[in-house]
């Protein structure tokens, strides 16, 4: 599995996009420090500023229920690597955020381009990981591990947990 | 697609022609053999096969009434990108469908005009309905 990774993106989503179109394997992942445009569903605003884990990830070509499924289950795979690496409490919200004493703390959007099959599928995932701090109008809202712990937590193995998680899911869910 | 293969001394000309989804026609010197998947996906020959009445005009034209853009699944058409009379090409975007927060950009897949939208922003819709016919 290739992981991309960049200092800024507007989008890991978009990006990912673009390289899909390109031609790039399944299961390429496109991760970002920040991003300037990152977004969730009907277009509304991330916030991903540095220290949070922003990631995108080109999934294979699957039955869309199948896809339905995985983005469910993403949700149960990031509450997983939560409960197994952090003494916290998480709350999936199904169907698919996750929140930790009461506010979000990961988010998961899988869009796909569908003709008569399923032309491309991208899951984006934000997890406010390392974030120390969330602007008034989020603050109610919107928590993160670096919050909840008192203490900064390793991007790259909790991005690589969330990975292995999804491909054994995706296996089990399509056979 | 034409070919042709040398078996012994004898040259064969070769051309498969893909007559519609699971129907291979393979003309050898003058002779066709019809090929079709079985449930296996497995290429099976068609034993005394007669090819169906269709001119390529025909099998154009049947092409052209399969013009139906449906749902795959089911949830919330959010957006549309098309109207009606608009000539629309494979590839194009005609709509957005929400569904378990998934979001489905929905594709043409064939050239065409928009004869009838069905849906409306924000109409919930299921598998298989009709989103958009085209002519």
């Amino acid at each position: 599995m290739e992981i991309k990774h960049f200092s800024q993106l507007d989008s890991t989503s978009q990006k990912a996009k673009e390289i899909a179109l390109e031609g790039a394997e399944p299961w390429t992942v496109i991760a970002a420090d920040e991003q300037t445009g990152g977004y969730g569903r009907k277009g509304t605003s991330w916030f991903s500023p540095k220290g949070g884990l922003y990631f995108s990830i080109i999934l294979p070509k699957s039955q869309i229920e199948d896809l339905q499924t995985l983005t469910i289950l993403a949700a149960f795979i990031v509450g997983k690597v939560i409960k197994e690496n952090f003494n916290l409490e998480p709350f999936i919200k199904l169907p698919n955020d996750v929140w930790i004493a009461g506010k979000k703390v990961a988010g998961i959007l899988t869009e796909n381009v569908i003709g008569k099959e399923v032309k491309l599928s991208i899951m984006g995932i934000g997890f406010n990981t390392n974030i120390e701090k969330f602007p008034k109008e989020l603050v109610n809202m919107a928590t993160s591990l670096k919050i909840e712990l008192g203490g900064e937590v390793d991007n790259k193995k909790i991005l690589e947990g969330i990975l292995k998680g999804l491909k054994e899911q995706l296996k089990t869910i399509s056979e | 697609m034409k070919t042709k293969i040398k078996i012994g001394d004898r040259a064969y000309q070769i051309e498969t022609t893909e007559i519609k989804e699971d129907l291979l026609k393979v003309r050898v010197n003058d002779k066709d053999y019809f090929f079709t998947k079985n449930e296996f996906g497995e290429l099976v020959c068609l034993e005394d096969f007669q090819e169906p009445s269709l001119k390529e005009n025909d099998i154009l034209l049947e092409n052209f009434k399969e013009k139906e853009i449906k749902s795959p699944l089911a949830g919330t058409i959010s957006a549309l990108y098309v109207k009606k009379g608009e000539k629309i090409k494979p590839g194009q975007k005609v709509a957005t469908l929400i569904s378990m927060k998934m979001e489905n950009e929905i594709i043409s897949e064939g050239y065409g005009r928009v004869r009838e939208i069905k849906v409306k922003e924000n109409q919930v819709v299921n598998t298989g309905d009709v989103l958009i016919t085209l002519e």
